[in-house]
């Protein structure tokens, strides 16, 4: 089988951070992949260096179909063929429904797309009935689906998801992950980047585990879900995660915000000392 | 009497809104200001008066080559000088500092290629006053209402209905989301821009006759259109519109019946009472920080 997605040893820094510490993967015809791991692995960071979201890579080669589009401008990858669904969703609220998804058919023309948009209908029938609604007055679910929605209506030769399921009730990431079996079946291509290892395992053929940077571990789905390792370190994970991760968010926040008002206080004041060292706790 | 006031008012309101919906257009797209709107106003004036006066060219055909030359200014504006002030790291406030210099530029300009004196825009229609149902009328002033309205139909429809007009407001709105679905942001926020300085411009061709074409023509009528815009909800396509008509509105009705000597002073002091009551504008418009 050939390759249609190929990264070999992509380094990637957020200023001084080495965020992505020499990742090294592939995709290929027909298959269905995920890279699963915890909070701040470096997952979002890889699909994003990939589809040129974050500008230029430290150092390593991507290959779509063979041709190298690292260095590439996004909307140049986008236009060949590599579709991704952003984390968070990041829909078009003050756009309609429909709109949303005549942005996702951007690049393209003709009738086609017309086939494309009775593809997504058939599978978000919700989207149909809320066609000419703002997105931003959709539920969170219903969001994510019009976010898949646009993603195909690229007609993508790979499709990637970050993190479909973050935040949403469980009956509703159930809902999403049939859809990703279903489009599966209908041959396209994904990548599907998960913290909910258990329910990606379960759908896709290959697997890679990330942690800090580097993937740890590459198995068979069926290998993965068997793995000792692997359930120890998600599944308990899994079951906390969003809780500290949204306390922990909203604790550093808030010491955030009390940091950047004591700079300004001090840089006010034109205390240098202080002022460097509130700047150190920030 | 309170008829031609009143066209009078919705003329200068929609210059002021036609001029403020750039400001607006440009801080939607790209989160920044742009404060030479007013001078793209003069240099409009001037080009459409080179070419209707001294190239003989038909009104309407000065018009859109003036449109169409301010277009692409406000796009290599945007492409070459906002940009590369924003890749070398610079903060908004020296991009709004660049608009300012850009608008000194402009004036300046003017100055060596047109001169300093007022220039009179011949006339376009051969008679100075027409009578619609019994009313007396300028037909200047229902020309540049005219323009004003159809640009402004124009323009909602090109934002609202087609698919470039589409994904600017997409792009304004998430620049991460659309350039992973291949729309090219940084083309839709110099087209921001293009169309931003197109509009001042084609309103400064329509508003030349009405009050003369001089180098700081554009500095009081930019001042209200941003203060039209302001009022409307800075950001707001619409609201700056209806904040223009409210400018209009009141410097017109001030200067009619109580002076007009003084008609800045009581419009402006009236803005601020607006910002100290509706500190979000007329329409509840999300600021960005």
């Amino acid at each position: 089988m050939s390759e249609i997605l190929e990264v070999k040893d992509l380094h990637f820094y957020y200023g001084e951070i080495h965020a992505l510490k020499g990742i090294s993967f592939n995709v290929k015809e027909n298959e269905v992949v995920t890279i699963i791991g915890g909070n701040g692995a470096g997952k979002t960071t890889t699909l994003r260096a990939i589809s040129g979201l974050l500008g230029g890579i430290a150092s390593g080669e991507i290959r779509f179909f063979g041709e190298r589009i690292d260095g590439k401008r996004p909307h140049k990858i986008a236009g060949m063929g590599l579709a991704q669904c952003l984390e968070g969703r990041h829909v078009f609220t003050s756009l309609t429904v429909r709109e949303n998804l005549d942005m996702g058919a951007y690049l393209r023309s003709g009738a086609e797309v017309k086939d494309s948009l009775e593809y997504v209908f058939t599978l978000f029938p919700r989207l149909l009935e809320r066609e000419s609604q703002k997105a931003g007055t959709l539920s969170g679910g219903e969001q994510q689906m019009l976010a898949v929605g646009r993603a195909l209506m690229q007609k993508p030769k790979l499709l990637m998801m970050d993190e479909p399921s973050l935040g949403l009730a469980p009956i509703i990431v159930s809902d999403i992950f049939k859809t990703i079996k279903q489009i599966r079946k209908d041959g396209m291509p994904v990548l599907l980047i998960e913290q909910n290892s258990n329910a990606a395992l379960r759908i896709v053929d290959r697997g890679y585990v990330i942690e800090t940077g580097e993937i740890v571990l590459s198995d068979t789905a069926e290998n993965l879900l068997k793995n000792e390792d692997v359930k120890k370190s998600y599944s308990l994970q899994l079951l906390n995660v969003h809780a500290v991760f949204s306390n922990l968010k909203r604790r550093c926040e808030k010491k955030l915000s009390r940091c950047k008002l004591e700079k300004t206080a001090w840089t006010f004041y034109n205390c240098k000392e202080k002022r460097q060292s509130s700047e150190r706790t920030c | 009497m309170v008829i031609q006031l009143i066209i009078g008012a919705l003329m200068i309101g929609s210059v002021y809104g036609l001029v403020g919906l750039g400001y607006g257009l440009i801080y939607k797209a790209s989160g920044l200001m742009s404060l030479a709107q007013g001078d793209m106003l003069m240099i409009g004036a001037f080009l459409g008066l080179t070419f209707y006066k001294h190239l003989q060219l038909p009104f309407i055909v000065a018009l859109l080559l003036t449109m169409l030359i301010m277009f692409s200014l406000g796009m290599v504006i945007q492409r070459v000088l906002v940009t590369t002030l924003l890749k070398k790291g610079a903060a908004t406030v020296y991009v709004i500092l660049c608009t300012i210099s850009i608008s000194m530029v402009l004036q300046n300009v003017a100055m060596f290629a047109w001169g300093t004196n007022v220039m009179q825009f011949p006339p376009i229609f051969k008679k100075s006053v027409i009578n619609i149902l019994g009313y007396d009328l300028v037909p200047e002033n229902l020309l540049a209402l005219g323009v004003a309205i159809t640009c402004m139909i124009a323009l909602h429809f090109f934002m609202t209905k087609s698919k470039f007009g589409t994904s600017m407001r997409a792009a304004a709105q998430d620049p991460m989301a659309a350039s992973a679905l291949g729309i090219n942001v940084p083309v839709t926020r110099g087209a921001s821009w293009g169309i931003a300085c197109m509009l001042a411009g084609g309103i400064g061709v329509v508003v030349g006759p009405i009050f003369g074409v001089y180098m700081s023509m554009g500095s009081m009528i930019g001042q209200k259109a941003f203060a039209g815009a302001v009022i409307g909800g800075y950001g707001n396509m619409y609201g700056a519109i209806v904040g223009g008509l409210f400018f209009g509105f009141v410097e017109t009705f001030v200067s009619a019946y109580l002076t007009s000597n003084y008609k800045d002073f009581i419009s402006f002091a009236i803005l601020i009472l607006v910002m100290i009551i509706m500190p979000t504008g007329l329409f509840k418009e999300q600021v960005m920080e």
